[in-house]
Parts: C-alpha cells; structure tokens; sequence
C-alpha cells in the first residue's frame, strides 16, 4: 500500500462503483482537490468503467497539481476488477518526485 | 496372434500406464502440489485413451473420456476452479474411466448409471465454472500456439446508458481464453471538464482462444450499436521467419534465422554461419519448428527407455539362474572334496565364478523388482469407496512408492494390504463427529508406508483412528471362548487376538470388512509369504500394522545347520546370534520346556532335531550349539542343533508347490552335494515354545 501522507485527505470509496455513483465521486474529488488525497477503496465491491474514468482522470489532475494521491484498503473485488480492466493500481495514485 | 489382437493389447497396457499417470496427477493436484505440467499430464493422459479407443470404436469409453478431457480442459485454462468438489468428481471420473477401460479390454460390462450420472455431474460443475470466477493461477504452458485475436473496444456513452458495463463484457470475453487489457487513456479529458457520464477509455484487448471471430462478436452483441468494435486475427509470431531468413538488426548485425534442431535428421544440427551467403542449411522443413518440436517432445514421450518382456521369460531366466547358483555350489564342493588347494588357480578361477554368479543373479533379481507403486496406486481408490461407504473422511497419504520389491512379493501384497486399509478406515477410524469431539480433524488419514530394512521390505499401514479398544477385544474374545477368563493377558497379547480366525471387533458385521475374512487371513497370506505381521496401538491416537516380508521369495541367504543328520537352513535375517550353552546356563521349567539365562534374561530353547520330529531324545548341551532367533514381533528362542557349517545362499523351491506344505519348514533348497535340505519356519518354531510355555489360552487359539 502506498505511503499515506500525514496530513492528506481522505476519500472512502462507496462499495458500488458504478453509473450512478460516478457523478458523485466526480463532484467529491472536485472539492478536495489540491490537496494530498488518499482513497480508501477497502469497501470496494463494484467498480464500472465509468467510476474508473473518473479515478484515472484524477490521477491526472493530482499529478498535475503535483500533489499526492494514495491508494488505501483495496478489497479484493477492487483488485480483480482492476486487472479485468488492464489497469495497475500504481496508474490511480501519483506521488511526488523528489527533487 | 494377430496383428490386431496384439496392437489392442499393448493399448490397453498402456492404458493402464496412463490411468496410472492419471491418478497420480490427480492427487497431486488434490494435495495442492500440482504445476501446471501436472494438470497437462492429466489431460494428456485421458486424452491418450481417447484417441486409443476411438481407433478400437470403444464408443462408451470414448464418449465418457471426451466429457472427462473436457472437464480437464477447462482445468487446465483455468475456467474450472479445481476445489474439493471438483477435484472429488475428478477422481471419481478417473475410477470409472478405469472400469471403462478394463470393460473394453475383458469385454466386460459397466455400471451405466455411474457413468451417466457423472456425465450429469460434469456437465452442472462445467456450467457451474463459468460463473466461478478463473481461479488466479499461471496459465499452463501450451505447447501449441493458440491463435490469438486483437480486439479494439471504445464504448460510446450510450452503451452505459443502456446499463451495460466493460467489466462485464470483459468477464464473458475471457470466458473464451486468457485475455490481457490495456487501457487507453488518451481521450480522457481533464478532470474538472469530463462528464461523468461519459465515455473516454478505449481497451486494446488480446485474446488467446482458438475460437471463431463469431464467438467473440456474440460477446458484443448487444452493445454492438453502442460501441467502436474491432477485431483482428493477430498473425502468429513464429512462422514469419523461414529457415534462411536474413535478420538485421537496428546495430547493423545480421543473422540468419535457424529452425530449432529437429533431432530426428539424419544429419547433424547445423552450426548457425555468421555469414550472408550461407545456404539455407535445412532439407525439406515439412513442419513449423514449433510444431517439429511438440511431436519430437511427444513422441519421445510415447518411446520410454523400457522394453516389454513376457515375464514366463523373465521367470525361467531366474529358474536358469538358481540351477546355476547351485551348480556353482556343487562345483565348489567337488573341489573341495578334491583337496585342491585354496591357493590354486582352480580355486581362484572358482571363486571369481561366485562372484560372477552372485552379480548375474542380482542383476536378473534386479529385472524382476518392480517399486510397490503398482499397488499403492489402488489404494486411493479403495479408500475413497470405503471412506463412502462407512460415512467417513479418511485421507490416503503414501510414502516410499518407489521401495522395489520383487514382483511375485508385490503380486501377493495387494490383497493383504487391500484388508489392511479397509480395516483401518472401517474399524480404525473414527466417524467424523466422534474424531471432532475427541479433537482432532474430523478427516482422518490412513498412512502406507514402504521401505526396505535389512534385506527385507516393511509396509506400514497405520491410522490415526481410536486404536484398539482392548476392553472390547478381550471381552470378544472371552464370548467366542476364545480365552479362559482368568487369563491375564498383555497390553500387547491382546491386541494379537484380532489375528485370531473368526475374529471381529466391530460391534456390527459391516459390508465392508466383515465378509467372514479376518485378520487370520492377512496374517496366513503375508506368513505364506515368509513374512510377519505385527500390532502396535496407542488409545485414542491409532494403530500400526507392520508387515516384514522378504524382498525375494527366489533367494535366502541362510545359516547351514544339521540336526541328527539333517541338513537345515536357517534364514539368517531370523538370527541374533549363535552361542554354545553351558549347563550352568540352563534350567528346566515345568514340563519339557528348559529356558537358558542369557544376559540376565531367560529364553525359552528348542531342540531343532526334537521339534521336527527327527528325534524323541535331547541333545547333549555340551555337545549341541545355540542359535539365538527372533520371530514375529519379537519373540525370541534359542534353538539348538548339533553343528553350524556356515552361511550361503540358497534357492528356494517351494515345498507347498513340489509336495505339500509341513508345519514347521518354510521351503526347501537344493544344496550343493545335490541334496535336498529344508528351510526352517523360524517363526513357527519360536511360537511354538512360547506356547508351550504357561500359556494355555493361546495355545487353544493355535489350534485352530
């Protein structure tokens, strides 16, 4: 698991990630954005693609901002779906270099 | 014998050499120890017979080796997860693939309900595993190339609009075959300006399954409107190159592609040439090299370094053998006799003749020795259908397959072990609710075990059962007025009662041991084998059952004694050590029994001469010598006869088969000056001291 930065944020993803809830886990990372982030995907049954959209554009944003973003808890159905997706963990979290 | 009868009967050798691999596969796969190699082997070998059987049109055994392969097919692609269940109909399939085979081979019949209601059970568990999640282990290694297929997949936002979601479409797509996604990721827009009800990713997808392009359409087709589908063959990597092929690299080195060595050119493999100009090397290339390479693997599997002999053949080569063994013998006599001396070259030429006489006899012993493997691999089998019947869990566990014995010995083995194991799981182990309430697993485990132990091969069947219940054993016993009831008997007398004829401890005559075949018989068979048989239980942790039997029933190496006369053998595995009696020593004990102290202890003896009939009359102590023996668990005697001439190898030949068999002789042997000499039972003999001894009780049982 990622290093969880001290003073970071952090985001418990609901267990169903999907169509319904990608709205609504847009407009959370939106506000906290910024900032150190950690995502708590512990509770994690369902992951749909669009919820994982949103997660990889994140990703972007934070490195963009040059924050970190962290992954905390992934369940194991978060894990396998992630794999079915072609997708890393390491993809979703962003740490910042060193100078 | 015609051509065809014979071709079918080398198919069924071999299909006995694959059932064998197969279950062998198998429990290794159930124990959790299985690579992916083990689960191909598996496959191989039904698949083997298949193709064997579809060449005899064995209709049933082909159609039911077809749903098994493909049962093992999905294993092996890791759509079938192999959990108990599975891995329990597994074997069971591989027990009646073996009845099917046997069926064919004897023209048999089979239970056709078994067969069909396992076809049944394949087909829910093969539907079942599709819903499973594939188990996340390493794909097999396949020798074939698999074909595989590119798919490009964008999804459109209305295909989420419609409630339908990749990772679903990615499930039913891996279905077909491993699959490995990569996503794209170009098209996603920033965070703060992305719809989260969009749809921005794309999947390149590479499928390894050798299906049609219409199959993985159909996993896209209800979404087929809703997306950007693409789906390519990918072209297989290995046949773009041709033997001559000039390959540059980007640092401007070049080389020529080389097939893989294909061993079975007459010509060497060619040394790979640096040089442009060099001729493509290769004669006619008729397969790919990967394909040249998977026939070479096979076929070199299919040819094994062995031979298959008659074993009429092998058995008169052993009969030559033992006729040259005592020829030798008697020649060595004759020169002996002739008073040439030791010295001499005849003497030297004659003893490097022992040497070469025992070395070809050996080596042709070494022909005959097969690894008990052949008849622990029943075992697993039986203790399944016994562990069924009686309602309980029990767990095989062997070791020590590969301890070799001689074939007639291994022959001879399987039924008493056979008993031995039903007894263990019908009277050993306990029912599972009893094992969970005295603390231990409610699976109980049955160990085989073999290894060999000065000259002589010890099976061990052991439980870890109730062990047993002596109270119940005695009082059986007294009911049967098999003992007198003031008899104090030992811990371990006790449980020697079970050897008894006609002896049941278990409270109900149950299907499977209880058919009127005791202990009695598992001990006559292995005692007519020149072994022994012994007991040893501990209370709530199990009993042991030890059988010792000789490696050969061909050769004895043996001590030489005469008795008024008579010539005798003695097997020396028996003896302790020999010692000459003193009179001081010695001590008469009521009736006709004398026991001698030795180290402190007192040991029955045995006039040889005497306890054969040969003589009414004692030998004189000062005049005789002693022979400490141990026998069946231990006992100990000493036996006395006139002299010790010395320690040599004999041929057994079978008293029971040439005349009839003799209480007391266990064979006889022909010796070098041509005469017949008898092999003493050494066990027989010892019991009978100790029966004679201030045991009654047992005594009446030795009557029986």
């Amino acid at each position: 698991m990622d290093h969880i930065h001290p003073g970071a944020d952090t985001l418990a993803l609901p267990p169903i990630l999907n169509l319904t809830a990608a709205a609504a886990l847009l407009e959370n990372l939106l506000t906290l954005r910024g900032r150190p982030l950690s995502l708590n995907a512990g509770d994690v049954q369902r992951l749909g693609a669009q919820c994982l959209q949103v997660l990889l554009a994140a990703r972007a944003a934070w490195a963009a901002d040059e924050q970190e973003l962290s992954l905390a808890d992934c369940s194991e159905d978060f894990l396998t779906t992630l794999n079915l997706f072609g997708v890393a963990p390491k993809s979703l979290t962003y740490c910042k270099e060193l100078p | 014998m015609d051509p065809m009868a014979a071709i079918r009967e080398t198919f069924f050798q071999e299909c006995e050499e694959q059932l064998a691999e197969l279950e062998a596969g198998l429990i290794l796969m159930e124990s959790g120890a299985a690579e992916a190699e083990t689960v191909n082997a598996v496959f191989r070998a039904v698949h083997s017979i298949k193709g064997g059987a579809g060449i005899f049109a064995l209709d049933a055994l082909v159609r039911f080796a077809h749903v098994f392969e493909t049962a093992l097919d999905q294993v092996r692609s890791g759509t079938l997860a192999t959990g108990p269940g599975v891995m329990n109909l597994l074997l069971r399939a591989a027990d009646v693939l073996a009845d099917l085979v046997r069926a064919a081979r004897d023209n048999g019949v089979v239970d056709e309900t078994r067969t069909a209601a396992l076809v049944v059970e394949f087909t829910q568990i093969s539907n079942l595993g599709h819903e499973l999640p594939p188990a996340p282990k390493s794909q097999p290694t396949v020798c074939a190339p698999v074909p595989t297929w590119h798919i490009s997949f964008t999804p459109t936002p209305a295909l989420y609009a419609k409630a339908n979601e990749t990772a679903l479409l990615l499930r039913e797509l891996r279905r077909l075959g491993p699959i490995e996604a990569v996503v794209d990721t170009t098209h996603l827009p920033e965070l703060s300006e992305m719809d989260p009800e969009g749809a921005y990713l794309t999947w390149n997808i590479t499928l390894e399954a050798d299906c049609a392009e219409q199959a993985i359409r159909n996993v896209f087709e209800f979404v087929e409107d809703d997306c950007d589908l693409e789906i390519t063959a990918a072209p297989p990597a290995e046949p773009s190159l041709k033997p001559g092929d000039i390959i540059t690299g980007d640092n401007g080195f070049s080389f020529e592609f080389f097939p893989p060595p294909v061993f079975d050119e007459e010509e060497p493999p060619a040394v790979p040439e640096p040089e442009h100009h060099a001729p493509p090397p290769s004669p006619v290339v008729r397969q790919s090299p990967v394909e040249a390479m998977a026939a070479k693997a096979e076929s070199a599997a299919a040819v094994s370094a062995t031979i298959r002999v008659d074993l009429d053949r092998v058995d008169r080569m052993i009969d030559l053998v033992g006729e040259l063994v005592i020829n030798e013998a008697t020649l060595s006599q004759r020169v002996l006799e002739a008073g040439i001396a030791r010295a001499s070259g005849v003497a030297m030429a004659l003893e490097e003749l022992e040497h070469l006489t025992r070395e070809i006899q050996d080596s042709v012993m070494a022909i005959r020795a097969q690894p008990v493997r052949s008849v622990f691999q029943r075992m697993p089998r039986l203790v399944r259908e016994v562990a069924a019947q009686t309602g309980k869990q029990a767990r095989l566990v062997t070791e020590g397959e590969s301890t070799e014995v001689d074939k007639t010995v291994i022959e001879r083995i399987a039924d008493p072990l056979t008993h031995m194991i039903r007894n263990a799981i019908d009277h050993g182990l306990e029912s599972p609710e009893k094992r969970l309430a005295a603390g231990k697993p409610a699976e109980g485990l049955v160990r085989l075990t073999a290894l060999h132990r000065s000259g002589r091969i010890v099976l061990e069947v052991s439980d870890d059962g109730a062990g047993i219940n002596r109270a119940r054993v005695k009082e059986k016993a007294l009911e049967n007025g098999l003992i007198s009831p003031d008899a104090t008997l030992t811990d371990d007398e006790i449980d020697n009662l079970i050897f008894l004829p006609g002896f049941s401890t278990a409270s109900t005559v149950s299907d499977i041991s209880g058919r009127g075949v005791g202990m009695d018989v598992v001990r006559q068979s292995v005692a007519a084998l020149g072994g022994r048989i012994a007991i040893s239980s501990r209370p709530g942790h199990g009993s042991s059952f030890t059988l010792s039997l000789p490696l050969t029933l061909a050769v004895l190496d043996g001590m030489v004694i005469s008795a008024r006369g008579h010539t005798l053998i003695i097997p020396l595995g028996a003896i302790v050590e020999t010692l000459k009696p003193k009179a001081a020593d010695v001590f008469p004990l009521d009736g006709e029994i004398n026991v001698i102290r030795l180290r402190g202890g007192y040991v029955p003896m045995v006039d040889v001469a005497a306890s054969l009939g040969y003589s009414d009359e004692f030998v004189e102590l000062d005049q005789s010598v002693a022979l400490l023996v141990e026998g069946e668990g231990g006992v100990r005697a000493v036996l006395l006869a006139d002299a010790i001439h010395g320690q040599r190898q004999v041929v057994i030949k079978s008293l029971e088969a040439n005349y009839r068999a003799v209480p007391g002789i266990a064979a006889a042997t022909v010796m070098g000056d041509g005469r017949v000499a008898l092999i003493l039972d050494v066990d027989v003999v010892v019991k009978t001291t100790r029966s004679e001894l201030n045991r009654p009780e047992p005594s009446v049982l030795e009557a029986h």
